[in-house]
């Protein structure tokens, strides 16, 4: 039988092939980003490690709270305590540090901006041992005007030693003496970000941290207990000042750099899961289809012996086959997809320290057992089709249909979709992310199932165009469609859930656009948003202090507002409070206030809440409400006003000099200006001159900051739709699948066609109608599933700020048309070759 | 010759027999009576035709004879064993062990080359295939030559043989020919039939051949004549003459 199954194999290469596409794409995303953040995580261990090998221990403010995403929030301790942990016997050397918000200014006058990384100053340790810098070329820091940079950013923007270099910061812009280039341990940059560094007392003084240290790293004596002495460390130090070992801050950064890595390879494996599951359709499509083929020889291989064990085993162990080959060609092409990625990420310049490719035994694992069980699963229905065949069949000249009840497929449908939308349903409201996904998958089955119920009249109204414009072609193209409902609809499927996967995303992106806005909207009355070019799109990228009193002197400007961001402990959990000036704050910001009052509450101090809080935290004006602060600690906060939900306002809102007063050294993430005139190309020049001082900085008026929103959903749906073109390809993959063998089965029928006078050209627009039926066929239903699960997921982001659910009606037509060309595509290969068949031959053939 | 099975080891009963089969398709007025209450005996080494016209039920007694299909009423016996008794696991295994089968069509799995073909039924056992046997049945069938090549690759006659050669190596109970000679021209016909009779003769086989060509069914030990899915008559030791006057003799 192994025999057989393996000649079986061979006998379908191209068909298996053209599957195993669908296997390759997936297990390549999967080992892919195994190997990917395998070797960052690596490298970034080893980079980290590598920094505090000489550190034995860093003394630093305790954790107040835990921010988002594990970062912790710490207060500075002050320098004496520099001096107290140095006296401590066993303790070589202790020196203190400081670090702070340092924007280069590129020779060209342009700010140095990254994606997304930070843009980090800090002070420069001389004692090298210890240094987290060191210096490559030139000399380190000593006066109050040099200056050191590190080695990407100095390459990328054509830094030279003794340049002056100007670099913003906290207060007003300063110009510095470029003494030296630095690596931060054996990397050049560290992920992407720009490094600044001064001598220590400068540093403290450009970042407001005089007599104050952020960190004191510590150097112990050879040959001392490392236990005992941090023991004695600990003793000495103040209240809410802690040491820690070296290893431990490795680790830490470690982890925080692997958690990041962990989001980005869940989306990667994310992808990998869709390409899979597309790809099962057509896997289950293909085998559906040899096993008809092979209809007669699994029927002889019964006769003469074989029992439905062998058959059964035989399906499966060809797709265990297939599903093996493809997992070994994804795995190898996986890793050069790491490769590749990795220098696409470099090229975006995330200056991503060097390490060796890590290739771990569970990619290897992982990616077998994800393609080989793929391709299994969806073969275990055909199979057991299979095992039906009676052994007859061998012997009828007609084919012996293969009789599933068409009405337990049905209640099999239905129970699964079903399942899948109640699924969906509880995952949405919960929220459940995994039931979320769980329902769509079911609902993708269930619909997969019932499709064959609506293909032959649905592939008759899609056809009927097609008829009436190609003439005869157009009919039998048409015929051949509505022929195997079954088929059209097994054919379709695969192309149906990328369709629906894409229009949600369409759906999903164009409510969040026009959300975007319209909180704008409803929440700006401002002329200009100003905010750091650092970020697109006036994200969290920060801006100095002194801009706001820059552009307060700017003619014409009659309110500047600074806006800040940060997190605090609301009633214990971790919130996001937004700041905002209270002075004509009418001119900034619209507040629609359900009670209590707007500006007033705020100049005198106390919180507004928005009514969504309110109500589930049963607040109104008046109630004292406990929160923590980093800098200040635990206190209470009066509830001055309660405000209509926005997503750009946030839940919290206080004024900026209370802002000022409860966070260490804020910087502003937006100005908000307004003018006497308005948005003018006049105010926009007089403001962009007032500022010129600062070039990081983004001026935008309202509409553009709206255009540059939308613009940030776009390139992030852009991206997606990249990634789920791959699922559509898979699709197509099984299209090509399905006429190859419509071809091959009605080579007779095709010959006689030819022979009666039909022309090539008719052939072919005959084959290409049947493409673009089923291909419509299986968008429209994908489409209209798509919008659905796009409505649902975007209605239950409402309270994520989700307010307006739009069905961007153009894209789904355009998908739509995109999908009747695909088809069209997908039939050349067959259509050439149905129109190259001998009539002689074709007409012989049976 | 010391392959073939010693006669004298052979069991006392009949290697097959029908009893009173019925197979009726269709209900009511629309009722159609394939098979109409056959019973039959296929004795040990015995080449036995089965002959009528297109409808008579040959080829129903034939599939419910090998267990292919159900009859509705009736029984059979392979040997001692009822195989209404069996389930489709003692089915197949009756098949693959006890039952061998030549069709028309040949039949031959068109991924396997003729040796991976004849050893087929052994594989599908498991069951190691007699080497002896199978150089000794390549060689009367003279397809030694193309024991590596493709069903494609061979000549109608070859493709048959290979499907001969395919029943017999493992010796069963009993093969079922269905037509063997209808898609081969005469002289592969006459080769086949002449290899078909050796092999009762001689190495003790049992056959049962449907068959509507008189001449090949005078190459069998009795010839059965079907019509209307009723057994019409018998003939013992036919000539192409007698048959074709007992034909004549039904046809009127």
């Amino acid at each position: 039988m192994w025999k057989a199954t393996l000649k079986g194999l061979l006998a379908h290469k191209l068909r298996l092939a053209l599957t195993a596409v669908a296997i390759v794409i997936g297990v390549m995303f999967v080992s892919g980003t195994f190997v990917l953040t395998d070797t960052l995580h690596n490298t970034f261990t080893s980079l980290f490690n590598g920094i505090y090998q000489h550190v034995d221990f860093e003394v630093r403010g305790k954790a107040a709270f835990s921010g988002p995403a594990g970062t912790a929030v710490r207060n500075p301790i002050p320098q004496s305590v520099a001096q107290t942990v140095g006296g401590v016997r066993g303790v070589e050397d202790a020196v203190g540090g400081v670090q702070g918000f340092a924007q280069l200014v590129a020779p060209d006058g342009k700010a140095v901006t990254t994606s997304g990384a930070p843009t980090i100053g800090l002070s420069f340790n001389p004692v090298s041992q210890m240094a987290a810098l060191h210096i490559r070329d030139g000399s380190p820091p000593t006066s109050p005007d040099d200056v050191v940079i590190d080695a990407s950013t100095a390459a990328k923007y054509h830094f030279h030693i003794g340049d002056r270099v100007r670099v913003l910061l906290i207060g007003p812009p300063q110009t510095f003496t470029l003494t030296g280039i630095v690596r931060f341990g054996t990397a050049n940059n560290l992920a992407g970000a720009t490094l600044a560094a001064f001598d220590l007392p400068t540093a403290q003084k450009l970042f407001d941290r005089v007599g104050q240290y952020d960190t004191i790293d510590v150097l112990a004596r050879p040959g001392v207990n490392l236990a005992q002495l941090q023991h004695a460390i600990a003793q000495v130090l103040p209240r809410n000042v802690e040491v820690v070992s070296g290893q431990t801050v490795a680790k830490e950064n470690t982890n925080s750099i692997n958690q990041a890595l962990g989001f980005f390879s869940t989306a990667l494996l994310v992808f990998a899961f869709i390409s899979l599951f597309v790809g099962s359709f057509t896997i289950f499509n293909t085998f559906s289809i040899i096993v008809g083929q092979r209809t007669r020889e699994l029927a002889l291989l019964r006769i003469l012996g074989a029992s439905r064990r062998q058959i059964f085993r035989s399906v499966l162990l060809e797709a265990a086959m297939v599903g093996l080959v493809a997992s070994v060609v994804g795995l190898a092409l996986g890793v050069l997809a790491a490769v590749g990625l990795e220098a696409v990420l470099n090229g975006f310049g995330f200056g991503l320290p060097s390490g060796n490719l890590v290739f771990q035994t569970r990619t290897v694992i992982v990616g077998l057992i994800v393609g080989v069980g793929v391709t299994v699963v969806s073969a275990v229905s055909p199979a057991r089709r299979a095992v039906r065949i009676p052994p007859v069949a061998a012997l009828s000249d007609h084919d012996v249909a293969g009789a599933e009840s068409s009405r337990r497929r049905i209640a099999v449908g239905t129970a699964l979709g079903g399942s899948g939308v109640v699924a969906l349903a509880v995952g949405l409201t919960a929220p459940a992310i995994q039931l979320v996904g769980l329902g769509a998958v079911g609902i993708f089955i269930g619909i997969g199932m019932l499709a064959p119920l609506v293909a032959r009249p649905m592939s008759g109204v899609i056809g009927r165009p097609l008829a009436a414009m190609l003439g005869i072609a157009g009919k039998l193209g048409r015929e051949n469609s509505m022929r195997s409902p079954r088929r059209t609809a097994q054919t379709a499927a695969a192309l149906l859930v990328g369709m629906a996967l894409v229009s949600t995303i369409a759906v999903f992106g164009a409510s969040v656009s026009r959300s975007a806005t319209s909180s704008i909207d409803q929440a700006l009355s401002a002329d200009y948003i100003i905010s750091s070019s650092s970020t697109a799109g006036g994200g969290n990228g920060e801006i100095s202090v002194s801009t706001a009193s820059a552009a307060g002197r700017v003619p014409g400007v009659t309110a500047a507002s600074t806006v800040y961001s940060g997190e605090f402990l609301f009633r214990g959990s971790l919130s996001t409070l937004t700041a905002v000036s209270a002075d004509h704050l009418a001119d900034t910001i619209i507040l629609r206030m359900n009670s209590g009052t707007g500006a007033p509450a705020l100049a005198a101090g106390e919180l507004l809440v928005d009514t969504t809080t309110a109500n589930s935290d049963h607040l109104t004006v008046g109630s004292s409400v406990p929160v923590k602060f980093a800098y200040t600690g635990n206190s209470h906060i009066h509830v001055g006003g309660i405000y209509e939900p926005n997503s750009l306002l946030g839940s919290f809102l206080v004024s900026d000099r209370f802002y000022q007063t409860h966070f260490d050294n804020p910087l502003p993430i937006a100005l908000l200006v307004r003018t006497t005139a308005g948005a003018t190309p006049s105010s926009t020049r007089a403001i962009t001159a007032g500022l010129k001082a600062y070039p990081n900085l983004k001026i935008q008026t309202q509409a553009q900051f709206k255009q540059s929103q939308q613009k940030q959903v776009n390139q992030l749906l852009g991206l997606i739709y990249v990634l789920l073109a791959l699922a559509v390809l898979i699709a197509l993959i099984g299209i090509v699948n399905t006429l190859m063998l419509s071809v091959f089965e009605r080579t007779h029928e095709i010959g006689l066609l030819r022979a009666v006078g039909m022309r090539r050209r008719q052939i072919k627009a005959m084959i290409r109608s049947e493409a673009v039926i089923l291909s419509v066929f299986g968008a429209v239903i994908g489409i209209v599933v798509g919008t659905g699960l796009g409505v649902a997921l975007a209605a239950s982001l409402k309270q994520q700020g989700i307010t307006d659910i739009v069905v961007p009606g153009s894209n789904l037509i355009v998908f739509l048309i995109i999908a009747a060309l695909l088809g069209l595509a997908a039939a050349s290969f067959p259509a050439r070759r149905a129109a190259k068949l001998d009539v002689l031959a074709a007409i012989a053939a049976q | 010759m010391t392959l073939a099975p010693d006669p004298s080891s052979a069991p006392a009963g009949p290697a097959a027999r029908a009893v009173d089969l019925v197979k009726t398709y269709g209900k009511g007025a629309t009722v159609v009576h394939a098979l109409d209450g056959v019973t039959m005996q296929f004795a040990h080494a015995e080449f036995t035709a089965i002959m009528g016209p297109s409808g008579s039920g040959k080829s129903t007694l034939m599939h419910c004879m090998a267990g292919l299909d159900v009859p509705t009423s009736g029984q059979v016996f392979i040997g001692d064993d009822a195989i209404d008794a069996l389930d489709d696991t003692g089915l197949t295994k009756l098949r693959r062990d006890r039952l061998g089968f030549v069709f028309q069509s040949f039949n031959l799995v068109p991924t396997l080359t003729a040796a991976e073909n004849i050893s087929l039924p052994a594989d599908l056992a498991g069951h190691k295939v007699d080497d002896a046997w199978f150089d000794f049945l390549v060689d009367q069938l003279a397809i030694r030559d193309r024991l590596t090549h493709r069903p494609t690759e061979l000549s109608g006659g070859q493709q048959q043989r290979v499907a001969c050669a395919r029943a017999l190596i493992g010796r069963p109970d009993l093969i079922f020919a269905d037509e063997p000679t209808g898609n081969l021209d005469s002289k592969s016909s006459g080769e086949m039939l002449s290899f078909l009779r050796r092999s009762v003769s001689e190495f003790g086989q049992t056959i049962a051949m449907v068959t509507h060509d008189p001449r090949g069914a005078a190459y069998a030990d009795r010839v059965v004549f079907l019509a209307d899915g009723k057994i019409v008559g018998e003939l013992a030791s036919p000539t192409s003459d007698s048959i074709l006057e007992q034909m004549k003799l039904l046809g009127s």
